[in-house]
């Protein structure tokens, strides 16, 4: 008498949670989700083509407009790739600025992707507190390179400018409201029952799956593997810092948020020795005004907060501009990995699965 | 579908002619070395003769004879920067996948710290079999595969690149393949599962299938898009299929008008003279 049938079910690509245009098709039988297609595309704005179609160092802007969370990271991996083609060797105190903005800008996208995540699971107040910190780190930017999003603050050879005066007292100003932020974070939702319920044991992603489909990041820390390109193949000054790389064993969203809350206390702690050994010396490398490429490709990944960014960039005999700029973005390759997080999921766990993945949709279309 | 760049369905574009490059690599960068180096000597065999004649001049007149000519210091020194020159590499990786592949190896080396493996195009499959499976090798993980078009490449059109990890010895390989216009190559889906998106991007891009994917549909772009935005023909503006005019077409109707005139969405954007 009664027939069933499996729902389909658009999610986005206007769905408040989905953080952007992300569109997942689900097929849904009641609560529970059956299949579910992700749909991407809807911010595509051709960044690969229009940097092949520009000179080497006019590709930056571009990257600020990919991981608009994280703009500082996408520069780094930029400024660096370029480097590597080129040959260039950037000075140490340029190195330890770029590290010290680069950990900065984690703190930042991960304090975003905390009030975001925990917003979409019913957590608001969470989200008025990490807008409060990340407020600090944005004047911190600003001080640096007059804006707060957007950053550009990357050159090729080194840095634009050195740090304004009074930049030390401002970041570790800066972290002192952080530090308390972090423990009042850990309050309001380790322990929550809710925030438990909600959390613990959904969307899990095992090592092996993460390692198939490309999955890095926090996400594949919290699945117990130990992969950090800040270890693996350390780039800026990362291998002249000591620090942790926070694992999990559980793979769900709850592991997924105790490996970012410990990589927020890391960066404060990488930060703070830049700030200590930070030496003297110029922050730009000699280069000349216009570069001229020789034949040559290379791939350079680096950590973003969201996982392994990188940049493939093939140039040609007395080019300007890249014959081919192709990047990898962690979303993109994290993103695909939905729906084997969602199998014998809820509906109410979507949210949370796209939500644990941090995605910025900016990054993923390009 | 098809793809062959019209000129006139988008008169107004200005169209760059495709550049050529040659693949990265030893062989190119062997027949650079060797075009530089006549150049030099050219320059220099001139500049010696010019100096002959002039001096020759100068004693002929009784005048003070010219300087001889110097040749140039290299001017890469006042920077500090270096272009990283491709070389043979003894990597174990490399050594070990070329006894695995035999004769399927074209080239490998060794450029800005990342070694590659260029492989002949029907056995990428068994390449990247070997390189996920093989105990010595284990590259457990593809982080990125893309590709790039070379419009004017003798014998090939698209160079397929695999971005290789091994997360257990922090190691990087990248595997290469030539491929011709219209050639399919093997799915990497079938090894690595990572590789479904990046190959359908490939595919939205520039416009390669690949046999054995799962889902061979368009990723970035709308389903009817026409073109593959990232070959080299393709004009950066765009080919103006969805440009429109607003500015003198506020009430829609020239939209419309050429809409129904095309029989299809594909509006060319001449510059519109107001009536």
């Amino acid at each position: 008498m009664f027939k069933t049938q499996v729902m389909e079910i658009n999610m986005g690509p206007q769905h408040p949670s989905t953080h952007g245009v992300l569109r997942l098709k689900l097929g849904l039988d009641g609560e529970n989700v059956k299949s579910c297609y992700p749909i991407i595309g809807y911010l595509h704005r051709g960044v690969e083509k229009i940097c092949e179609n520009k000179a080497f160092f006019q590709g930056q802007v571009w990257t600020d407009r990919m991981d608009y969370c994280s703009a500082v990271s996408n520069n780094l991996g930029w400024a660096e790739a370029l480097e590597k083609l080129f040959g260039i060797r950037v000075p140490r105190r340029a190195r330890y600025l770029r590290t010290m903005l680069n950990e900065l800008n984690r703190l930042n996208s991960h304090l975003v992707w905390l009030g975001t995540h925990a917003m979409d699971i019913g957590a608001l107040s969470v989200f008025l507190y990490t807008w409060r910190d990340r407020e600090k780190i944005l004047d911190v930017f600003e001080a640096f390179c007059g804006s707060r999003l957007t950053t550009t603050a990357m050159r090729i050879g080194g840095l634009q400018e050195d740090v304004p005066e009074g930049f030390e007292k401002m970041v570790r100003d800066a972290f002192e409201s952080v530090r308390i932020g972090i423990q009042e974070y850990e309050t309001l939702l380790s322990e929550n029952r809710i925030w438990l319920k909600r959390t613990v044991g959904i969307a899990k992603l095992s090592a092996d799956d993460c390692l198939a489909y490309g999955v890095t990041g926090p996400i594949l820390r919290a699945a117990g593997v130990a992969y950090d390109i800040r270890k693996a193949h350390p780039y800026a000054a990362y291998d002249e810092m000591k620090f942790e790389i926070p694992t999990r064993t559980e793979a769900d969203t709850y592991a997924r948020y105790l490996v970012r809350l410990e990589e927020m206390r890391q960066s404060i702690h990488i930060v703070e020795q830049c700030l200590e050994g930070l030496p003297e010396g110029p922050v730009m490398a000699k280069i000349p005004k216009t570069l001229k490429s020789e034949v040559g490709e290379v791939y350079h990944p680096t950590e973003a907060p969201k996982g392994e960014i990188g940049f493939y960039v093939v140039s040609e005999k007395g080019g300007v501009n890249p014959y081919r700029f192709h990047i990898r973005t962690p979303g993109f390759l994290n993103v695909q990995a939905i729906p084997l997080m969602l199998q014998d999921a809820l509906v109410a766990d979507v949210v949370t699965a796209v939500g644990t993945l941090d995605v910025v949709l900016g990054e993923i279309d390009r | 579908m098809s793809y062959v760049y019209d000129p006139k369905s988008a008169p107004n574009r200005k169209i760059e002619m495709p550049r050529t490059a040659p693949v990265p690599g030893l062989a190119a960068y062997a027949a650079d070395m060797k075009a530089t180096a006549a150049a030099e000597e050219a320059k220099w065999q001139k500049l010696c003769a010019d100096y002959e004649t002039a001096k020759a001049k100068a004693e002929s007149e009784g005048k003070e004879p010219p300087k001889p000519p110097v040749r140039a210091a290299s001017k890469s020194d006042a920077y500090e920067m270096q272009w990283p020159v491709p070389k043979e590499s003894q990597d174990q990786d490399l050594r070990r996948l070329r006894e695995l592949l035999g004769g399927h190896v074209e080239e490998s080396f060794e450029q800005a710290g990342e070694i590659v493996c260029q492989v002949k195009k029907e056995a990428i499959l068994d390449a990247l079999t070997h390189c996920h499976q093989d105990a010595a090798l284990r590259y457990e993980m593809l982080s990125d595969m893309t590709a790039t078009h070379y419009p004017a490449g003798l014998g090939f059109a698209f160079s397929v690149v695999y971005h290789l990890t091994s997360v257990r010895r922090c190691k990087r390989l990248r595997l290469r393949i030539l491929i011709p216009e219209k050639f399919e190559p093997e799915s990497a889906t079938q090894i690595y599962p990572a590789a479904n998106w990046p190959e359908r991007e490939v595919y939205d891009m520039l416009g390669i299938r690949f046999k054995k994917h799962p889902d061979m549909t368009r990723i970035l772009c709308p389903e009817d898009w026409e073109g593959y935005p990232l070959r080299k023909e393709y004009p950066v503006v765009g080919l103006g299929q969805r440009e429109i005019n607003y500015r003198e077409d506020r009430s829609g109707i020239l939209q419309r008008k050429a809409m129904e005139a095309a029989g299809h969405f594909e509006i060319n954007a001449k510059p519109l003279k107001a009536e």
